[in-house]
């Protein structure tokens, strides 16, 4: 089956610096891909060539099976972007600014009312876009992204300005969307725990440089559990401990063991626990910690180390 | 290339390039309103009619190509619509060719407007001062000629003043260039080296005493003008908007 989205070792260069550097990308169909990193590690970059608004300085970029580079057209006309400047008039309403896009793209009039249901803007559509809060632009962005149905849509960062109501409302409304529409979704943020609760896969971007890619799901199996603790006494919870195969680290807000990946922790944690209290350590609390995408993301995206990390494998 | 012109056509609406497309001629009209009132003895319609083609050619025409250039830019410009408009499916070059044509048909629009309005404030003079009515023939083809030239011959400096605008953006290389011009234009009109200076073209069209001049102006103004602007659609078409 042919990925909604995939590069080839795109690169682009400004210069003498590498914006975004051989990244190869396959954003499943059907997905909600999020596409992760701080500000300037090349998620505009590449979305830009994804777009076809920029071109890249080597590698390739398919939309649907189609090369960005040699088809911009036929590439364009399967993708809906929601791009960080939404790039309204002002002067006139909702409903005429998607209706230009809607004319330029030569779709059916009865279009706009589609797409504006769809965001739940119709009671405003007749406002001027000068009058709009940013969360409704946002949606009134993402109502013109949806014209014409593409397969794929391109969503940079489209939380955005939003309150909480706003966000939950464009979490359940992305969630949803592959399942609604056939959409594959490629959305950057910066809301890890947003992204968390949305994507079915992710993709961290560090430096230019695709650091980790996949299903969110299998990243968090294939990782290593982690079991949290807090005890009176950590110097003797380590050397209790000791026998144990894991790796333990300490913090001001307790103590981390963490498994080898594929260890199942409800085994480990009564062992552990019985352990200690047989050793007469006072344990306070003790369980499985989920590994969150935050921490994911910060292991991914941590710069490499001058020497070698010492966890203390006991 | 339809869809793309009238979405350009939709959105000056509401929009200041529409309130500069009606002020401009207006105030050559509102001028010759108060310049013929004050008149005591009656003077002929082409007095009127051709310095009123005149101050449009040499002065307010410049202006106005500056100020509208740099307000159908800023359209795009102030919300930051490139890559909105760039990412769809459609040749970018019409993008910026529909932008021209709607550029050039504001302005011809203006410059029947100067007419127009012209006669409408002579005729609204002349109603209160009946005395005043312009002598000799009101010869309409005659000046709408000379119109026609004068918009013609300002091909060249539209094409430039419009890549200006697009090219960059902020507004200030466009003003700047455009008020520059427009300056040389005002302090230097009757300057034979004019007739090679974009913005002084359109006023070559009125120097009757010398027709090579006029001819070169026309030829450079129009030929060369529409060569630049089939460049300057193609440079903005290819270039990358950062």
């Amino acid at each position: 089956m042919t990925a909604a989205i995939e590069t080839e070792a795109l690169t682009r260069c400004f210069g003498r610096h590498r914006a975004v550097d051989a990244v190869s990308m396959t954003v499943p169909d059907r997905a909600v891909y999020g596409f992760l990193g701080r500000n300037g590690a090349g998620k505009t970059t590449t979305l830009k060539m994804l777009l076809g608004l920029i071109r890249p300085t080597s590698g390739s970029a398919r939309i649907a099976g189609i090369d960005v580079a040699r088809d911009r057209l036929g590439a364009a006309r399967r993708v809906g972007a929601l791009l960080e400047a939404h790039g309204f008039y002002a002067n006139l309403t909702g409903r005429q600014n998607l209706d230009l896009t809607r004319t330029l793209l030569g779709l059916p009039a009865t279009e706009v009312d589609r797409v504006l249901e769809v965001v739940e803007m119709s009671p405003n559509a007749r406002r001027r876009v000068s009058d709009y809060s940013l969360g409704m632009r946002q949606r009134l962005g993402l109502a013109r992204a949806m014209l014409g149905a593409p397969p794929v849509l391109i969503l940079d960062e489209p939380t955005n300005g939003l309150d909480p109501d706003g966000i939950a409302d464009m979490r359940r409304f992305l969630r949803d969307l592959p399942a609604r529409t056939g959409a594959t979704v490629l959305l950057s943020s910066h809301l890890l725990g947003e992204i968390e609760q949305i994507a079915t896969h992710v993709g961290i971007i560090h430096d230019g440089r695709l650091v980790l890619e996949g299903e969110l799901a299998r990243i968090k199996a294939d990782l290593a559990p982690e079991i949290a603790l807090r005890v009176d006494d950590v110097a003797r919870a380590t050397a209790v401990l000791k026998p144990f195969d894991l790796a333990l680290s300490s913090a001001d807000n307790g103590m981390t063991a963490r498994l080898r990946p594929g260890d199942d922790p409800d085994a480990a944690v009564p062992a552990m626990t019985r352990a200690l209290v047989e050793a007469g350590v006072a344990v306070v609390a003790i369980g499985a910690r989920a590994r969150s995408l935050e921490g994911i993301y910060r292991e991914a995206s941590a710069p490499a180390p001058v020497t070698p990390s010492q966890p203390e494998f006991v | 290339m339809l869809a793309v012109l009238s979405v350009e056509i939709r959105k000056l609406n509401r929009s200041l390039a529409v309130l500069l497309a009606v002020a401009a001629p207006s105030l050559i009209a509102v001028f010759t309103f108060f310049n013929l009132m004050r008149g005591k003895a009656p003077q002929p319609w082409e007095m009127w009619m051709v310095s009123s083609i005149g101050i449009w050619a040499f002065f307010m025409l410049p202006m106005s190509v500056t100020a509208l250039t740099a307000l159908v830019a800023h359209m795009e410009h102030g919300p930051k619509s490139w890559d909105h408009l760039r990412s769809l499916p459609l040749p970018r070059w019409r993008l910026y060719a529909a932008k021209a044509m709607v550029v050039l048909a504001v302005v011809a629009m203006m410059s029947a407007a100067t007419l127009g309005l012209t006669w409408g404030a002579i005729t609204l003079a002349t109603t209160l001062k009946p005395n005043l009515t312009p002598t000799g023939p009101l010869d309409i083809a005659l000046y709408a000629t000379t119109m026609g030239k004068v918009f013609l011959a300002a091909i060249l400096m539209v094409a430039i003043q419009l890549w200006t605008a697009l090219r960059f953006a902020s507004f200030v290389p466009a003003l700047v260039l455009g008020i520059g011009g427009t300056f040389f234009s005002v302090v230097a009109t009757s300057a034979k080296a004019g007739v090679f200076f974009p913005w002084q073209m359109p006023v070559n069209m009125l120097i009757s005493s010398q027709a090579w001049r006029a001819n070169t102006a026309l030829g450079l103004g129009c030929g060369l003008g529409l060569v630049v602007m089939a460049l300057a659609v193609a440079h903005l078409a290819r270039r990358e908007v950062l």
